[in-house]
């Protein structure tokens, strides 16, 4: 697709998803354009708003990061949320057993511990599908609800602090857990996101792993004649794409929640699906979309408090938003095609 | 004593029956869309409307038929969406079930609100109290209708894939869309109606979950029972009759996992819940080597799978 062609879907896209989102505002029977506007100005309107823009982006980049690294390989791995909820998980664990080491070994070893969880979640289907061919989509959907339930198990049972009186969560995290912040909800995890976002660039675009990976997309028997290894790819690149949503997971709960409890993410890994979709499994698009989409949720948030709008919009959106930058292209090279006949 | 230990098997295989119905519906219906060489995960968003409007349409007219039948509109209204998107517009299949899933969530969430907490009436059992307490009678005393008629439908798709004209059609067009259409077939339309037949039976799955086994409406209710869905239909080979055994084992692992639960078991009834699931992922691994051998995996499905 052409740098021309590639606008052109893009406005067209957008201009469609303006226009379903008018009818949607219109059926819930509010004033579209006061309703869109209102959107971008609870979203990107003040500092307070952009916080919660970005504090929504973060969880929302490292779901589209994990799904894009194994995207870049052809695979469809939709099992970021689970793999975000196994870090989260296994970097309390790291939280809970060494409460009182110091703040420089902490977050790193937190993080690690996040990473290496996400990691083993994200092995499974990598492992399927790698020896045994069985399809990684399927696979890391069933995971996801597994995930959540580990969460829920630990939190309703060892895991629960006594002192939250029947609350289902973990005692709160200690001070040296808690990602460094500047202005409360911008966090060293953003940072930390968008220096991931940079190096997965560079490694998918320069350098001979980048050009086997492209081989291998394209066509895996013609990367076979060239010895490349597919089934090593596939492991590497699910397990790579657990590791960076695992850590997602941890930064959400102790950055944001400050301790782990039953309902760790707002359905981020289904809406990173979205965003690296949209993005094409490039990082560096990435980065941009997660900020408008996680715009989207902090401004439906706002919108659900000031003006009665239902919480489940900003899903529907989301929803509405995917179909119709599935069907833009689709539709445009099916109206080329009779206007060139 | 013998008696005893009837009834208590007959119990365990009303539940499970009970439990599998739903999934039955919906399985069946994805094996009859993939067999025409479109998967289509959204399967899980059209379970989800079925089981939403079905309730909502139960609880306001009285009447849990008129439930079941709103539901399987409403999966089917929701199917024309994947139809459009991956045969009108050549969308990607499996970003195109997820957009489908999306929306359902959301709508579903907002339209299920206020329906949370309500009751339906339950559909009549299918005999009498009078039928005594022999082992038909416990058997058939606490079986419902949608029961018996997903066996029906089973049997009935089974035949009809393999020994209808129209039959032959869709296992033409899913072996090869282009074979299809050199032999005078439509293979697009045939797509279409197989989407929609798919959306119908998870609408009716959805409503027969929400307003017969569970009676009651909660938000995801379905819980990836849709996506479950889609997994078994590999197991099952894409054959529409073994979609039976398979969705029974289903339904036997979550009424084990509801037995221990109440049971008091000195385990998290989360960590429980994980085994209907596990189990799935289990048959799969099992099943998958053979199942991707096996004639009756669609050709035109391979390039989705691989």
């Amino acid at each position: 697709m052409s740098a021309r062609e590639g606008w052109i879907t893009f406005a067209a896209t957008l201009a469609a998803f303006l226009m379903l989102s008018a009818i949607f505002f219109l059926l819930l029977g509010k004033p579209p354009l006061e309703m869109g506007l209102s959107l971008v100005e609870f979203a990107f309107g003040d500092a307070y708003s952009l916080s919660e823009t970005l504090a929504k982006a973060s969880p929302i980049l490292f779901c589209a990061l994990a799904v894009a690294v194994p995207g870049r390989l052809g695979l469809i791995s939709v099992g970021a949320e689970g793999q975000l909820y196994i870090g989260a998980i296994t970097g309390t664990a790291l939280v809970l057993g060494f409460p009182e080491l110091p703040p420089l070994a902490m977050i790193p070893l937190m993080l690690a511990a996040a990473a290496l969880g996400g990691a083993a979640w994200g092995l499974v289907p990598g492992l399927l599908r790698a020896r045994l061919d069985i399809n990684e989509t399927i696979v890391t959907l069933i995971l996801n609800y597994c995930a959540v339930l580990f969460a829920s198990a630990l939190v309703f049972g060892p895991w629960r602090d006594p002192a939250n009186q029947g609350w289902p969560a973990t005692a709160p995290f200690p001070p040296a857990a808690v990602p460094p912040a500047v202005d409360g909800k911008v966090h060293l995890g953003l940072l930390i996101g968008v220096l991931l976002a940079l190096a997965l660039h560079v490694f998918f675009t320069r350098g001979r792993a980048a050009v086997h990976i492209r081989i291998l997309a394209g066509n895996r028997k013609v990367g076979r004649t060239f010895g490349l290894d597919f089934a090593f790819w596939v492991t590497a690149l699910m397990a790579t794409g657990g590791a960076i949503a695992g850590i997602g997971g941890i930064i959400e709960v102790a950055a944001i929640q400050g301790r782990l409890q039953p309902s760790i993410s707002l359905g981020y890994g289904l809406t990173g699906f979205l965003v690296s979709w949209l993005a094409r499994h490039r990082p560096l698009v990435i980065l941009p979309i997660a900020l408008l989409v996680g715009g989207l949720l902090a401004g439906s948030d706002a919108l659900q408090l000031f003006a009665k709008v239902p919480a489940a919009s900003a899903t529907i959106l989301e929803g509405l938003l995917f179909a119709t930058a599935l069907a833009v292209p689709g539709l445009i090279a099916r109206w080329r095609r009779s206007d060139g006949n | 004593m013998e008696t005893d230990l009837w009834i208590l098997l007959a119990g365990w295989l009303v539940a499970t029956l009970r439990s599998a119905t739903p999934l039955l519906f919906v399985t069946l219906g994805e094996t009859l869309t993939q067999r025409t060489g479109v998967i289509n995960l959204g399967v899980e968003g059209e379970m989800l409307a079925g089981a939403c409007f079905g309730f909502a349409v139960a609880v306001t007219t009285g009447s849990p038929w008129l439930g079941l039948a709103a539901g399987a509109l409403a999966g089917g209204t929701l199917s024309l969406l994947h139809a459009g998107l991956v045969l009108g517009a050549r969308a990607n299949q499996i970003g195109s079930g997820i957009a489908v899933w999306m929306i359902a969530l959301g709508t579903t969430s907002y339209v299920g609100r206020g329906f949370v907490g309500q009751k339906v009436t339950p559909l009549p059992q299918l005999v009498g109290p009078g039928a005594g307490d022999g082992l038909l009678g416990v058997l058939f005393r606490q079986l419902t209708a949608p029961a018996p008629l997903a066996f029906l439908a089973v049997v009935l798709a089974a035949w009809w894939l393999a020994n209808t004209r129209a039959g032959l059609a869709w296992r033409v067009a899913g072996e090869s869309a282009r074979v299809a259409a050199e032999n005078g077939l439509r293979p697009t339309w045939i797509r279409l109606q197989a989407i929609v037949l798919g959306g119908l039976l998870s609408g009716l799955g959805g409503a027969v979950l929400s307003v017969d086994y569970t009676q009651t409406w909660a938000q995801e209710i379905t819980k990836g029972r849709g996506l479950i869905a889609v997994g078994l239909v590999i197991v099952a080979r894409w054959r529409p009759i073994l979609v039976l055994p398979v969705c029974l084992m289903f339904g036997l692992a979550e009424v084990a996992v509801l037995r221990v639960q109440a049971a008091g078991v000195e385990a998290s009834s989360y960590l429980i819940a994980t085994a209907p699931y596990a189990a799935v992922l289990i048959v799969l691994v099992v099943g998958h080597r053979s199942a991707r051998r096996s004639r009756t995996m669609p050709a035109d499905l391979r390039s989705i799978f691989s």
